[in-house]
């Protein structure tokens, strides 16, 4: 089949030429929509026919991100005629509003150069839809913000209703992003979910689905919240929501859509500022307190824990310890604090604080009274919850001294010196600039080292301790390093023909290595001893034969002539080699 | 010749250091406070810092009235030099004319800032690298094993508590900052907000705990359970130790 397209390949190439030139060629642009809002996309089809395009040209224009989408080709025959056709896809996202133009663009198809007509795309600012908009049920999805109908006050936690509607016809939606939360003299807090629910809007059921915001007054006066702007990527049934084999189930139509809200506008009262709690702090809502304090029986400078719970409703995050008088007798440590919260904008649930204090002198009987103070939005009032004071038993012991931790500085407090300490005259070492070295990547590495060198030394230890408790294993090792020995001296003793001297070490070398491999005594290894045992071990006959060989040659030389060094030479050869055919012997 | 070029670029560096440092003290001598400080800031800008330096621009702060500045240029010199009682006792001195509420770390802060993350990191590395080595000598020298006992487990210990120093330290110095009140005028607010609501009043030369940064804010607590958001120019922000 390939033999076949490539011996009718430069055929078809010039089929293609001829239609393409047959045809003419055309190069188009278009938009699908000139008109779209902020947060949409709009495509921009390139279409090339008659021929492949030489170049594909990409629009830049200042405020459009336009970003290639894809490309396609199809081919039709038209009473026996092809012809082609290329389209070049590209998405086109607005960064602002306005009025662009997609300047006309050339390309060269079959040669020709051709030119598109310039292309205009405006860009509209999403807004809210109308009422009557919304009741004709022409809106596809739309989104509300409600706040609640009263006056709030700053630092006042409100809860912001939003509510999401998507027509019955959307199957589906994704990507669901705000792009926009203005909240002007607001601080937007957690955002909550509710359970979805259905609404009958004109002649449109629409499902909806409420996110509570949590806002929190920051200043006075009337304040706007919105519009918020939010994307969301929807699918349309293309059936009017019915589910069949050309709707539906088989996909519908995907659209990118911007929701936008009204822009809502509340009142922000100053707190009243009559009747104002001296230890009022800022806090806001609807509070209690309980207080316990543990343990009561101390002596001077033990710690006291106390522990003051804030609980009820309101922007529980921004409540502070106020100051308490009276306590002049105690050191008092930072406190902690704990938020514990009920419900999921985080707007009620309580508060702890837990501070640690000690007694000062012995004279203490009791821990002064705690206050709180705030303003409660729904009577306009403010309102003081007070813990009374709590009998303590101190004992004196003494003296501690105690670690200074917090405190204010008191006037009569004793100044260690009159003045600063004089300037230096000398500049002094340069600070070695950098990071520290715990953070650097080889200062860390190099502590791997010692650990390293420990590793070493255990495993070193650990194979000295196997050889010293293994006594076999040990005359193997120095029978090894006889061997290596001796046969330098074989070669030495064959070289100079000191032929006695050579047999001699050379019979020992053998009763050595024999008495090793059959662990038994060196001394009591004889050549009638080798059939028999070595055979058991599993040496062969050549092997056998050998050593025979060498131990008759060591006999025979007590009574023999002297013989030459070629002749030594040799039995050093087959000696290694039946060695080294012993050592292969599994003990 | 590379070398040559560096030996000569650095000696120049140093003498230009060293002369304005000279002018800067000068100007000090000559009671020209505000305008010594600007000269030592101005060695500081260009990217030479020692403890001296910090030190005498700390005391030029100090004499100008700027009390944040003074305090905030101690803390930087006890950074380098922890141990150094002149800093010491200058930074305590300008602490007590601090009117208001003012953070302080905690005692083990404290006993942790007497040495420097670096030296930390030295003490914990020289004991722990000691401590292998004796280790691996028991293993190579099994008769020195009962000499070499005691000191190894001492060693190890040493190791384990310096360990634990060098990562108590390094979290506090990577998790924790300080904010020191540079402005005269400043003032806390309940959100990162200009016109957000005051929160309670700082003065300059306080120092407090920062627990979040957002949008060129700082949200500072005074160790009295109070919390605020601060602009960042109105404060100097430095790790607790």
């Amino acid at each position: 089949m390939i033999r076949v397209l490539k011996l009718f390949s430069p055929a078809l190439a010039l089929l293609f030429c001829c239609v393409s030139t047959a045809f003419g060629a055309n190069f188009t642009a278009s938009l699908d929509r000139d008109n779209i809002a902020m947060g949409e996309t709009a495509t921009l089809s390139l279409t090339f026919e008659g021929g492949q395009p030489g170049n594909v040209p990409t629009p830049d224009v200042p405020g459009l991100d336009i970003a290639n989408s894809g490309n396609s080709t199809s081919f039709t025959f038209v009473n026996g005629q092809m012809s082609s056709v290329v389209t070049v896809t590209f998405s086109v996202t607005p960064q602002q509003t306005g009025r662009f133009v997609i300047p006309a663009m050339q390309a060269d198809i079959g040669g020709q150069r051709i030119q598109t007509q310039p292309l205009t795309l405006i860009v509209t600012r999403p807004g809210a839809p109308s009422t009557s908009q919304i009741n004709s049920g022409s809106q596809v999805a739309f989104m509300r913000l409600t706040l609640p109908d009263k006056k709030v006050y700053p630092g006042e936690m409100i809860a912001g209703q939003l509510q999401i509607f998507f027509r019955d016809d959307v199957q589906n939606y994704q990507g669901f992003q705000f792009s926009s939360m203005p909240a002007d003299g607001f601080t937007v807090g957690k955002l909550s979910q509710g359970g979805t629910e259905r609404a009958r809007i004109g002649d449109h059921v629409y499902t909806v689905i409420p996110v509570s915001v949590a806002l929190t007054a920051v200043k006075t006066g009337t304040l706007t919240v919105g519009p918020f702007t939010a994307n969301v990527l929807i699918i349309v049934s293309q059936n009017n929501g019915e589910w069949g084999p050309f709707g539906g189930f088989f996909g519908g139509q995907q659209k990118q859509v911007t929701l936008e809200t009204e822009p809502v506008t509340i009142t922000s009262a100053p707190l009243p500022t009559v009747d104002v709690p001296t230890n009022f702090n800022g806090a806001v809502g609807d509070y209690t307190m309980s207080v316990d304090a543990g343990p009561t029986n101390v002596a001077v400078g033990d710690p006291v824990t106390v522990r003051v719970k804030i609980s009820g409703r309101g922007s529980l995050d921004s409540i502070t310890m106020p100051a308490q008088a009276g306590w002049s007798d105690f050191k008092i440590f930072s406190p902690t604090s704990k938020t514990e919260t009920s419900d999921d904008m985080g707007d009620e649930g309580s508060k702890t604080f837990e501070e640690i204090v000690t007694p000062q002198n012995a004279r203490i009987h009791e821990l002064p009274p705690i206050s709180f103070s705030f303003f409660n939005p729904d009577d306009g009032n403010y309102h003081t919850l007070t813990q009374p004071a709590m009998p303590i038993s101190v004992t004196a012991v003494g003296a501690t001294p105690l670690p200074t931790i917090a405190g204010t500085r008191t006037e009569n407090q004793p100044t260690q010196a009159q003045d600063i300490a004089p300037i230096r005259q000398n500049f002094g070492a340069l600070a070695q600039a950098g990071t520290p070295l715990v953070t650097r990547p080889t200062f860390l590495a190099i502590q791997s080292v010692p650990v390293l060198a420990f590793i070493t030394a255990l495993v070193w230890r650990r194979r000295a301790d196997s050889l010293a408790n293994n006594p076999r294993l040990r005359r193997q090792r120095a029978v090894e390093q006889l061997i290596a020995g001796g046969l330098d001296d074989l070669n030495k003793f064959a070289a100079e023909n000191k032929s006695n001297e050579f047999f001699a070490m050379l019979f020992r070398l053998l009763q050595e290595e024999l008495g090793e491999r059959l662990d038994c005594p060196a001394i009591s290894i004889t050549e009638a001893d080798v059939d028999a045992r070595l055979v058991s071990l599993g040496a062969n006959q050549e092997t056998i034969d050998s050593l025979r060989e060498l131990f008759q040659a060591c006999n025979q030389a007590r009574y023999a002539h002297v013989q030459t060094s070629e002749e030594l030479s040799a039995l050093v050869s087959k000696f290694k080699r039946t060695v080294a055919a012993l050592q292969e012997l599994k003990v | 010749m590379f070398a040559a070029v560096f030996l000569c670029a650095g000696t120049l560096f140093a003498s230009d250091v060293t002369d304005d440092f000279s002018h800067a003290n000068q100007l000090f001598a000559e009671g020209k406070f505000s305008e010594a400080a600007k000269a030592y800031e101005s060695i500081l800008n260009a990217g030479s810092v020692s403890q001296n330096l910090l030190f005498n621009a700390g005391d030029a702060e100090f004499k100008s009235g700027n009390l944040g500045r003074a305090i905030a240029a101690f803390r930087r010199a006890e950074l380098l030099a922890p141990r150094d009682a002149d800093v010491r006792a200058n930074l305590d001195f300008a602490r007590n004319q601090v009117q208001g509420v003012t953070w302080r770390q905690s005692w083990w802060e404290s006993w942790l800032g007497s040495l420097s993350l670096n030296e930390w990191t030295a003490l914990a590395a020289i004991t722990f690298w000691l401590t292998f080595i004796l280790f691996a000598v028991v293993q190579l020298r099994p008769e020195w094993k009962n000499v070499l006992r005691g000191p190894a487990r001492g060693m190890a210990v040493a190791a384990v508590f310096f360990c634990a120093c060098l990562m108590a330290a390094a979290n506090v110095h990577f998790s924790d900052s300080v904010a020191v009140v540079v402005s005269p005028d400043a003032v806390t607010r309940s959100g990162p907000f200009d016109d957000a609501q005051n929160a309670f009043a700082v003065h300059d030369g306080a120092e407090l705990a920062i627990l979040d940064e957002r949008n060129g804010w700082v949200q500072v607590t005074d160790g009295s359970g109070r919390t605020g958001w601060m602009k960042g120019s109105q404060v100097e922000v430095l790790p607790v130790i």
